[in-house]
């Protein structure tokens, strides 16, 4: 009985290094969520959906701003404003007083699918990275590969697509993409479609999830300054959601009102390039975050 | 609780710990502990169905103990009954009850009257059909005075709820497992050694295998017409190997298991896709529940004794009780009635035993003969596996027909490209079956007399391809029957 035990540890004394081994090799192309679940607490946040994730760039509002913003937003299915979401949240904030924090908003991180839009037990995020990593901020992160790369293992070594790359600093990266305007213009078309088809059929306002966002902001309130920020899209993707939440500034007021200031740039949309109708391309992007930065910086 | 997570790995050295070590070799505080453990691994999906297995346990507990005392033919029919009633009865109603009911308001609907009774919120209690034919196994052989009941509450609960084959077989006899429980287990190494490279190659099978395949086959299957004859074809060949992989993986790790804590469990998979006809087939394709059906109710029937209309009668009964029992959809009697059409030319020019020994033994490879004749049972198999796939008879109507449209689609090499890793690891994994089909699972015998450094080198292998090639996480199919 013994030497079969000691048997079965020496076994797996080299597959348990092994996968260790792996786990060091999973990085900003493994997928575009993991990097975020590595670094440490942080002080100041950018939170939203995946319009902040690859709009919103660090690096500007560092030199600008010269702080280290950490861009904590995923996607509209990972993290509109909700108890999960929330949960993350308060795990990787450092409770450090004097940060800056940034909000974004629009009608989809405050809407839902579910059949019954205040029922949080259906909510898509229930399932998904914010809501089952426990640890947010532990590298390398064992629980995160282990639930949520399930069936993609070796995309750890493989990193199957080089287009997308998740840096340190949260911001996710889009590159080498067709920029032309046959590309561009087919791009956008397929997701307006699938937007105007799909998704804003059973999309509905969450009264649940506008709560969590008022629960956000004020929670960071208590550690420093919050600033919310509507990015721009595409002007078709405007036209949806303006047709799902007409009057969506109404609807968030309270929230303008706990922030201390509330950019709507869906007023410039026009004047940013989009890799897809719903994500600014990079340089856009740049530019994006530049006029934030300042903004940030004329309200200090 | 999921043999194929992290709770089970932590639970399974922990429960093997405590087996061993701190019940100091008693028998009754290891069964106890099998006990606290199968609630345990059962209670981890729902504690509430606990009560379901315990109900069930006590009624054939206490009728069993009655059979003992009761000599009157009358009154040990009448206990007899009082388990069945109550077990099918269980099954029945959180398996059966929706369905039934809307067959019975269907009928009454085509005869013009209309019956308006809401169907239930059901969930079906996981591993319900498996544990109750178990212990009614049990009453059934009192019964039949083939075995004495038990006075040991304990040992009888732990043999209903032992975790290994609690939620998907094998389907175990009394007369096997029963005793095993009264008996002093001592650990055998040899045996627990094979225990763990059953477990690997159960785990192989179910990972690698299965859940490659079900990605695949889902895809497909829940989109069928939106696909050309080929991927149609490669759909059905993805369900045959996830479903095959998925189940025979979880009888592999059961057994496995098992034998880690001294148990012997019965064969369930005898390498069925090696089979030359369909009587081969279902000698080798689920044997627990094969021969649960043959002898507690082919037999009783009159099985292939008497003429041929009760030999056809027999057999369609059997096939088509099985097919039910896999679940309450229409598509699963037609499967079961479609194998029972297989199987009949066979009984009856009495050649459904011509094919007893494994094929091609101690041969490379089989002769055209055998290959033809395995290539065919195959194909026949595969095409009654889309009935067990489909939502419902149209679909699998429209599945089977679509494959023979676009004919043009087979010679399109972009569309087998498109699968061309799910398809390599399946010929990989039909090479390592044929090669180890002599054996009670594949790798069995594969590197068994190989030095340490060889032999860890393969199972090395085996689970860097776990690794490398895990599927996306699949629910065990045979959980929901």
């Amino acid at each position: 009985m013994n030497a079969f035990i000691l048997k079965i540890i020496i076994f797996l004394i080299p597959i348990t290094l092994l996968l260790l081994a792996l786990c060091f090799f999973a990085n900003g192309y493994t997928d575009p969520f993991y990097v975020r679940f590595t670094t440490p607490t942080q002080q100041n946040l950018i939170v939203g959906t995946s319009r902040a994730a690859q709009g919103l760039q660090p690096d500007i509002f560092e030199k600008i701003l010269g702080i280290k913003l950490y861009n904590y937003s995923f996607t509209v299915a990972h993290s509109p404003y909700g108890k999960k979401y929330w949960e993350s949240i308060l795990k990787k904030h450092n409770k450090k007083k004097h940060g800056v924090f940034i909000v974004t908003v629009d009608p989809w991180s405050i809407s839902t699918w579910c059949k019954n839009p205040n029922d949080e037990t259906q909510f898509r995020e229930n399932t998904l990275a914010v809501a089952n990593t426990h640890n947010v901020s532990m590298y390398p992160n064992i629980e995160y590969l282990y639930k949520n790369l399930k069936g993609h293992y070796k995309d750890i070594l493989l990193a199957p697509t080089k287009k997308l790359f998740l840096h340190e600093n949260g911001w996710l990266e889009v590159k080498d993409i067709k920029m032309d305007s046959a590309s561009m213009n087919k791009r956008i078309a397929e997701k307006i479609t699938k937007y105007r088809t799909d998704h804003q059929p059973k999309t509905k306002f969450s009264k649940v999830r506008l709560d969590y966002l008022l629960q956000t902001i004020k929670y960071f309130n208590n550690y420093g300054q919050v600033y919310l920020v509507r990015l721009p899209v595409h002007s078709e993707m405007i036209k949806i959601e303006n047709e799902i939440m007409p009057n969506f500034n109404d609807v968030i007021s309270n929230a303008i009102h706990l922030s201390k200031a509330y950019l709507d740039m869906t007023n410039d949309n026009d004047k940013f390039l989009y890799t897809d109708g719903n994500h600014l391309y990079q340089t856009s992007g740049r530019e994006v975050s530049e006029i934030v930065a300042q903004w940030i910086k004329s309200n200090n | 609780m999921f043999f194929n997570s992290i709770d089970f790995a932590i639970f399974l050295p922990l429960v093997f710990i405590l087996y061993w070590f701190v019940t100091n070799n008693n028998l009754k505080l290891q069964n106890f502990l099998i006990v606290v453990a199968s609630y345990i691994f059962y209670g981890w999906w729902d504690w509430k169905f606990l009560s379901l297995i315990l109900f069930s346990s006590i009624v054939d507990y206490l009728v069993s103990r009655q059979l003992g005392i009761e000599e009157h033919k009358s009154k040990r029919k009448a206990l007899l009954w009082i388990s069945i009633m109550i077990n099918l009865g269980l099954l029945g109603f959180f398996k059966y009850f929706n369905f039934f009911l809307a067959n019975f308001k269907a009928a009454f609907s085509f005869f013009g009257s209309e019956i308006n009774i809401n169907s239930l919120n059901i969930i079906l209690p996981v591993g319900i059909s498996f544990y109750t034919f178990q212990t009614l196994s049990y009453t059934i052989d009192v019964y039949n005075k083939k075995l004495k009941p038990t006075n040991d509450f304990i040992a009888f609960s732990a043999f209903v709820s032992f975790f290994p084959q609690l939620v998907a077989g094998p389907i175990e006899r009394a007369t096997h497992l029963l005793p095993q429980f009264y008996t002093k287990r001592t650990f055998d190494y040899a045996k627990a050694v094979d225990g763990l490279r059953q477990i690997l190659w159960g785990l192989f099978k179910k990972i690698v295998i299965a859940d490659n395949c079900a990605e695949y086959a889902n895809q497909i299957f829940n989109h069928s017409n939106h696909h050309s004859g080929v991927t149609l074809l490669l759909g059905a060949l993805f369900f045959t190997f996830q479903i095959y992989g998925d189940f025979s993986g979880y009888s592999d790790i059961a057994i496995g298991t098992s034998r880690l804590f001294g148990f012997d469990l019965m064969r369930n998979f005898n390498f069925p896709y090696f089979s030359r006809d369909i009587a081969e087939f279902w000698r080798r394709w689920h044997i627990s529940l094969s021969t649960w059906f043959r002898d507690y109710l082919y037999i009783p029937l009159g099985g292939s004794q008497g003429g041929t209309v009760t030999k056809i009668r027999n057999t369609f009964i059997i096939f088509i009780v099985s097919g039910f029992w896999h679940g309450a959809n229409w598509t699963f009697i037609v499967w079961g009635a479609l194998n029972a059409i297989y199987f009949l030319p066979l009984l009856l020019t009495n050649s459904n035993r011509n094919n007893i020994e494994t094929v091609a033994k101690g041969k490379l490879l089989p002769n055209p003969k055998e290959f033809f004749a395995m290539l065919l049972t195959f194909g026949l198999t595969v095409l009654a596996w889309i009935f067990f796939r489909a939502e419902n008879i149209a679909h699998a109507y429209h599945y089977i027909l679509g494959i023979f449209k676009n004919p043009h689609s087979y010679i399109q090499i972009g569309i087998y490209w498109k699968y061309k890793i799910v398809l390599c690891l399946i010929l990989l994994f039909i090479i390592i079956e044929w090669i180890g089909r002599d054996g009670q699972y594949a790798i069995e015998r594969i590197g068994y007399t190989w030095k340490r450094p060889l032999r860890f080198a393969l199972y090395y292998a085996i689970i860097i391809a776990i690794i490398w090639f895990t599927g996306k996480d699949q629910q065990f199919i045979y959980f929901q029957f």
